[in-house]
Formats: structure tokens, C-alpha cells, sequence
């Protein structure tokens, strides 16, 4: 800030040292405003020799003074009225920042006195206020001041007391504004008004001069050194400026500048001197947070917008995108979760359709098998029955004849139970088969699964060569996701071709169920040694009611395909090798593959 | 079950075996001798194929690897005395029509009431008897007729037809002496009085004999 200043007037005094030569000639009147701190009369008096000395030292010139209050001077700077100003040092850093005025000499109390060190306050209270015994005593208390924009009237008290930690800002002390003159301000603190008053320094040495006061009738409070002649309570800053304002042509600045340092002392005792270092005033404004610093007070929005608009642009712009973008991105999500949900919905509602279907297709499949199994059921049920009534029988023959031995009575009634028993079982199995179930899918090894189907074979048809078993090297211990009946049914099915096929040629070797592995899934083989299929025949095996057998429905094969595609699997038919025979090779899902297939849809049911 | 050596015995193969057990039960629940086989080749190995005191043989038509209706052919071929009754849980009727073309004798279907199939069994032994007794017969005849020699069996053909002595003598282009010398030796050798006698003897031993 400083740093850029300094360069701001290096340029200004560079434009008006082109201008010099027309400055000269012109000879327009010298434009000087003063600040009229005391009001205009007091002003009147205060200047009026100064403007008359200065007349003289600068012939073929006429000075016009006019008298400001601190806010108009500004206005009239802005407008371009003046040539010069004299102002207190606050205002003076004030019209620095806001106008561009240049100090060219500072005033000062006498011709040993540091240009630096001229202004400075008194806080003064009646002596005999004893309750009151430095500035810090002050909290609670009125204090009296002209106007809150004097410099050492006001606003150097001001900080100092802030510096003791107390704020007339927040009432501590209470301040009493009186106005101009500062005469005001002793008469409130002599009758009462006020409990302590804040004096320009030297004015109270003045007023006892003149004899306004009686000496010791006033007493200054927390009084510092620093100041020969005055009793001062606060720090001093520079005097009271002179400056150019920025259009002044330089020579004319200079000319007043010769003429100025020239003046002898007036009555006062008061003469200019070289410009002063005005930063202490700079810091004493930041820190109350006044006159060009006020945008720190006020967090001044227009002076923010003003220096950070750019930034403030990017950022809503950025805010605006974000915010779009997140809109959008909500809206997407709002959209794809409505139509994840509808198609979620749709898909359950399918799925249920499906489960349905597959539970009653799964029922209908099986009392087709049982439909296909009927007649060798009926021929498993007839045998114990026939069993059962040839005993009963004979029996009653034996009965008749008299010829009954106990040991054949005992034989006779056992047999009748145990085949009893066999009936049972058999239609216990029936009923267990053609139950309707739920679906499910449970691990289950293969090769159990296998053992038992074969087991249930033996159990139903009588004279089935049997099962033979082969595991492959790393398929023992196998885990398939499985519905176990299921796996039954397509087995049984599967066994019950083999061995149809193998009865038509009179073959009794057993049946080969062969288990293997492949990736994820297990491949269950079932081989016959029947005549074997063409390969036409073959590709046609798993349609609906399609059958090689004169009695068949030509639904089994279907149904096992059914049962296996909705297991995640796949079946298909091959010529054995070595023939003759036929392979029926299906797939089922390992545990440890990957968890159970989700259900399928099928196009068509058998 | 030892057999009575002049009883028939009834053989029951079917490869069931509490059924099979029950049917032995009945047979015996009459007095019948009855001997189980659980597979045509069990019979095949433990029952003679000419029995002593006749016998039938109830077999169930499917059965693995020999079917009932192999084995009847089987014992076709060896001229077996045996009567088969067959007996079918399924109802094949090709298989019956098969069975009865081959000489099965009867052809239950299970179940079947018991008296049914004791009947059944009572017919089918009844026959191998008389198929036993016809045999046995033929067979003395042909013993007999197997001492003459050839010449006395041509003489003893042509008397049975009922010719006199001298129009054996003209078609034989031999004398009447003759002719008569070898009716003599006929007679003597059959035991036979006159050529009626003659002719039955020959009939016997084979009923296309005078044809």
C-alpha cells in the first residue's frame, strides 16, 4: 500500500512537472481550503495571517482560502476546487488515500520541535476529582470531546484508551459529544456535565494564559513526557499538514513550499517545517479502524466487491455450476433409482410369475414322470399284493385241510408284513415325489446324489443292472447348488432311459455315471450300452413330445432339460465312445464356483 | 426241498423273491413238491430237463438277462417233458401270443386269483404225465421193433396194413413160405397175436408209422 503510494506520487509529479510551464504562465488564484476544526470565525482569525504572509511571499499570485468541515474539503477536492489544504494529520491520511493530496510541509510548535511529534491529547478532569487518577480510572465515566472525527481532539484518545483495553465505542468511558469549539469541552467537564474531557495538547496551557483558567484548576490525567511546554496524555503524531492536491502544478507546490518555510512563527509560536512521516497516523487509523481504514470497521460490501469482484464472480460462478451440476446429477439419480426401482419391481413381479410357473411346471413334471412310471409302479405295487394275498391263501387252505403248522403260520404272517410294508413304502415314495414344493437350492456332493437315485432305481424297478460310479482325479468332494429332488428326478429319468434302452438289446451291463469337473461347474455323465441314437434323433431327444419309445410321452427328457437350464446348467446327448450307446451329459453349478445361478426365464415350457 | 424221485415237482423261477417265496408257500399249501429259482439260470443249472415223475415249470416272463420266453425256447430245443405256465406283471399281450405260439400251456397275468393258478398248475402237470406215459410207451414199442430186423419190419408194416401173406409175397417178389417164415418171427419177437396187435405197436412207436 505504502509502497504503491509512493510510486502513485512519483507519477503524479512527473505529469506536473510537464505541466509546469503552462502553471506559469495561467497565474490562476491559488485555491487553499482549510479545515475549519474550531468553526469558521476561529478559522477566520486562526489563518487569516498565514494567508496574509503568504500573499506576500508569493507576488503576482492571489490566494483564495475557503473554510471546510472534513467531509465537504473532500467533496471540494473531488470536484477539483483546490489547489492546497491544510488539515489535521487524521484527515490529512484520509484525503492521502481518497483525493491524492501530497503533503509538502507539517506544522509545528516551535522551530525545535520534531515535525513528528506535534499533535498529541490531554484528558483533563477537575482536580479535585481525587476518585479519578489516570486514564484507566476512566471506565464508567463520561468523557467529553468535540467530535469523534477530531485527530487530537478525539481519535488519539481514542486509541490510547483502547490500548488500555478500555472502548469509548462501547461506552467505556461513556462519550460526550459537545461540538466546536473545544471550549465546550472544558466548560462540561467544569460544571459536571461531563466527568473528564479530552483537549487538544497545549490548549489547556493556553486557556491558563489566557487566563480562561485557573491554573491547577484542571488537572491532566496519566501525563507523559515528550512535549516541553504541554501535558499531554497520549502519544504525539505529526502536525497539521499542508498539502498540494494532485492536479497542483509541482512549481506552484514548490513556490508555496519556498514561501511557507520562510514564514517566521506567529503569534502561537507556530511555523511549518519540512513534511513529517505521517505512518504513525496511518497506524492509528487502522487501528481504530477509521477514515481510510473504515472498510475494515465496516466490512465495507462495495469496497469488497469492488477489489475482490472477480474472485466473488468465479466463486458464485462456480457455486452456480456446482450447484447445476449437483441438481443434475441429483435429478439423474432421482431418475435412474425410479427406473432401477420399476425395473426392480417389474422384475420381481416376473420372477414371481415364473416361480409359480416353475413350482407348478415342477409339479406337472413330475406326475408326468409318475404317468410314465406308472406302469412299472403298478407292476412294484402288484407284487407285494399278490405276495400278501398268496399267503392269506394258502393259509386258509391249510387252514381247511387242517394242516397248518405253527412254523408256516409264522413264516406266512411275516412275509404278509414285510410286504405290506413294501407296498407302503413305495406309495409313501409316490406321494413324496408329486407333493408340491417350494423351490430350493441347497449344496448337495453329486455323488450322493447320484447313489441315492440309483439306490431309489433299485428300489422301483427290480432287476436294474445297477449304477456304476466313476470320479474323475479332483472330482471327489464336490459341492453342486442343487434341489435335491430335482437332481432325482432328472437322475431317475435319466437311469430309467439307460436302462429301457439296454433292455431292448438284452444288455445287462450297469449303467456309468461318470463325475467330472470343469471351471466352476460339475459334469455328470450317464452312460448307456443301449443301440445308441442318430445323430438326427439325438438333436431332437430333448424337444416336447418327442419319443423314441412306443409308450412314451416324450415328456421326461424335456423336463430334465427344463429342471437342468433353471439349476444355471445344460444338457446335452452324444454318441458313447466306444459304441454303441448314448451319453447324456448335463452341468451343474459347484458351491465353490460361484453362489446359486439366479433363476432363469424360459422362453417356452415343455 | 429234496423231491419225492416219482412226484412231479413244480419249479417256480421268477426273479421276485418274497413273490416267489408265497407262490412255493400255496403250491405246498396243497401237497404239491415246489422248488424256487430266482433266474431261468438258476433253473437251467439245478433242474434236469427230462423230469422223472413229470412237473411244470411257472415262469415269470421278464426277468433280466434270460427272459422266460428264451428259456422255453431253450427246452423246446432239448425236448423237454416240461409244461410252462408263464406269468406276467405287465400284460404284454405280443408277449403272450409269443409265449402260447411256443407251447406254453397257460399264461397268467398278476395277480391272479389262487385257484386260477392251482388249476393252472394241476392241468400243466396232468399233461407232462400223459406226455410222460405217451413217451414211455413209444419208447417200449420202438424197443421192440428195433429187434426185428429189416426185412421182418417191412413184412410186419405190410401185415399191420392188413395184406395177406401171398400179396407180401407178390410185392416183396419173394415166396409164400417165405413170407410166412417171417410172420412167424414177428409174431414171436412183438408178442403179438394178430395184426391188429401188430398194427397199434407200430403206431405207438410212431403215429406216422403206417402212413
Amino acid at each position: 500500500m505504502r509502497f504503491s503510494f509512493r510510486d502513485l506520487v512519483a507519477l503524479m509529479m512527473l505529469g506536473f512537472f510537464t505541466l509546469a510551464a503552462w502553471g506559469a504562465e495561467a497565474a490562476p488564484p491559488v485555491r487553499i481550503g482549510v479545515l475549519a476544526w474550531q468553526g469558521l470565525e476561529e478559522a477566520e482569525i486562526r489563518w487569516s495571517s498565514l494567508m496574509n504572509q503568504l500573499q506576500d511571499r508569493l507576488p503576482g499570485r492571489t490566494l483564495a482560502l475557503r473554510h471546510f468541515d472534513v467531509a465537504g474539503m473532500a467533496a471540494a477536492l473531488s470536484a477539483g476546487e483546490l489547489d492546497f489544504v491544510v488539515t489535521n494529520p487524521g484527515h490529512y491520511v484520509f484525503l492521502e488515500a481518497e483525493s491524492g493530496v501530497s503533503r509538502i510541509a507539517t506544522l509545528v510548535a516551535d522551530a525545535s520541535t520534531d515535525p513528528a511529534h506535534v499533535v498529541g491529547s490531554a484528558v483533563v478532569v477537575l482536580d479535585e476529582r481525587r476518585d479519578i487518577a489516570g486514564l484507566a480510572d476512566l471506565k464508567g465515566r463520561t468523557l467529553a470531546a468535540v467530535s469523534t472525527d477530531a485527530f487530537g481532539g478525539y481519535q488519539v484518545m481514542w486509541a490510547e484508551l483502547r490500548r488500555l483495553g478500555l472502548d469509548p465505542e462501547q461506552g467505556q468511558p461513556r462519550p460526550m459529544l459537545t461540538g466546536f469549539p473545544m471550549s465546550k469541552v472544558v466548560e462540561a467537564v467544569l460544571n459536571g456535565d461531563a466527568d473528564a474531557g479530552v483537549l487538544r495538547a497545549c490548549l489547556l496551557e493556553r486557556l491558563e494564559q489566557e487566563g480562561a483558567l485557573r491554573p491547577g484548576q484542571l488537572r491532566v490525567l496519566s501525563p507523559r513526557s515528550g512535549m516541553s511546554r504541554c501535558r499531554v496524555s497520549s502519544r504525539l503524531y505529526p502536525g497539521w499538514a499542508f498539502a498540494a492536491a494532485r492536479p497542483t502544478p509541482p512549481a506552484l507546490s514548490r513556490d508555496v513550499l519556498v514561501a511557507l518555510l520562510s514564514l517566521s512563527p506567529d503569534a502561537a509560536g507556530q511555523s511549518w517545517s519540512v513534511p513529517a512521516d505521517y505512518h504513525p497516523v496511518h497506524e492509528l487509523l487502522q487501528e481504530l479502524q477509521i477514515g481510510p481504514y473504515a472498510f475494515l470497521r465496516e466490512t465495507a460490501w462495495p469496497s469488497l466487491w469492488e477489489r475482490y469482484w472477480p474472485w466473488v464472480c468465479g466463486l458464485v460462478l462456480t457455486l452456480l455450476a456446482w450447484g447445476a451440476y449437483t441438481l443434475h446429477v441429483e435429478h439423474l439419480v432421482q431418475r435412474r433409482t425410479r427406473e432401477l426401482t420399476q425395473a426392480m419391481e417389474a422384475r420381481q413381479r416376473l420372477e414371481v410369475q415364473v416361480r409359480e410357473g416353475q413350482q407348478q411346471m415342477d409339479h406337472l413334471s413330475r406326475l408326468s414322470i409318475l404317468g410314465e412310471l406308472s406302469g412299472t409302479l403298478a407292476h412294484e405295487l402288484n407284487q407285494p399284493l399278490a405276495a400278501i394275498g398268496n399267503y392269506a391263501r394258502s393259509l386258509l387252505r391249510r387252514q381247511d385241510s387242517g394242516s397248518l403248522a405253527p412254523a408256516a403260520l409264522r413264516q406266512a404272517a411275516e412275509e404278509i408284513a414285510s410286504e405290506s410294508e413294501r407296498a407302503a413304502g413305495i406309495l409313501g415314495g409316490i406321494r413324496a415325489f408329486a407333493r408340491k414344493r417350494n423351490r430350493v437350492r441347497e449344496a448337495h456332493d453329486p455323488a450322493a446324489l447320484v447313489r441315492e437315485a440309483s439306490r431309489l432305481l433299485a428300489g422301483m424297478l427290480p432287476g436294474v443292472p445297477g449304477v456304476m460310479l466313476r470320479q474323475g482325479a479332483g472330482a471327489t468332494g464336490l459341492q453342486v447348488w442343487v434341489d435335491p429332488l430335482q437332481a432325482q428326478q432328472v437322475l431317475l429319468n435319466l437311469f430309467k432311459n439307460a436302462w429301457d434302452a439296454q433292455q431292448a438289446v438284452g444288455c445287462d451291463l450297469p449303467i456309468e455315471v461318470d463325475l467330472s469337473r470343469e471351471g466352476a461347474r460339475c459334469i455328470v455323465a450317464v452312460r448307456d450300452h443301449g443301440p445308441g441314437l442318430s445323430p438326427e434323433l439325438q438333436a431332437r431327444l430333448f424337444e416336447a413330445f418327442f419319443t423314441t419309445k412306443p409308450d412314451g410321452l416324450g415328456l421326461g427328457l424335456s423336463i430334465c432339460k427344463t429342471i437342468i437350464e433353471a439349476h444355471g446348467g445344460e444338457i446335452a446327448a452324444s454318441e458313447a465312445q466306444p459304441g454303441p450307446g448314448l451319453v447324456i451329459r448335463f452341468t451343474l453349478p459347484l458351491v465353490d464356483g460361484a453362489p446359486p445361478p439366479p433363476e432363469r426365464v424360459h422362453d417356452s415350457l415343455p | 426241498m429234496t423231491a419225492s424221485p416219482d412226484m412231479p415237482v413244480i419249479h417256480v423261477v421268477d426273479d421276485e423273491a418274497p413273490f416267489r417265496r408265497s407262490l412255493l408257500f400255496l403250491l405246498e399249501s396243497v401237497g404239491w413238491q415246489a422248488v424256487g429259482h430266482e433266474s431261468a439260470e438258476a433253473f437251467l443249472a439245478a433242474a434236469p430237463v427230462f423230469p422223472v415223475a413229470g412237473g411244470c415249470i411257472v415262469l415269470d416272463i421278464r426277468m433280466p438277462r434270460l427272459s422266460g420266453l428264451e428259456l422255453q425256447r431253450r427246452l423246446l430245443a432239448a425236448g423237454s417233458m416240461f409244461t410252462v405256465i408263464f406269468m406276467t406283471g405287465h400284460g404284454d399281450v405280443e408277449l403272450a401270443v409269443q409265449a402260447m405260439k411256443d407251447g406254453a400251456l397257460d399264461f397268467l397275468q398278476k395277480p391272479f386269483k389262487d385257484q386260477v393258478f392251482l388249476d393252472a398248475v394241476e392241468r400243466a402237470v396232468q399233461v407232462s404225465l400223459e406226455r410222460h406215459a405217451t413217451q414211455r410207451r413209444q419208447d417200449e414199442a420202438l424197443e421192440i421193433l428195433t429187434r426185428l430186423s429189416a426185412r421182418e419190419r417191412e413184412v410186419a408194416r405190410l401185415l399191420a396194413l392188413g395184406l395177406a401173406n401171398k400179396e407180401v409175397a407178390r410185392l416183396l417178389g419173394i415166396s409164400d413160405n417165405t413170407v410166412h417164415v417171417h410172420r412167424q418171427h414177428v409174431m414171436d419177437k412183438t408178442a403179438t397175436g394178430s395184426a391188429a396187435e401188430l398194427a397199434r405197436l407200430i403206431l405207438r412207436a410212431d403215429p406216422k408209422g403206417l402212413d
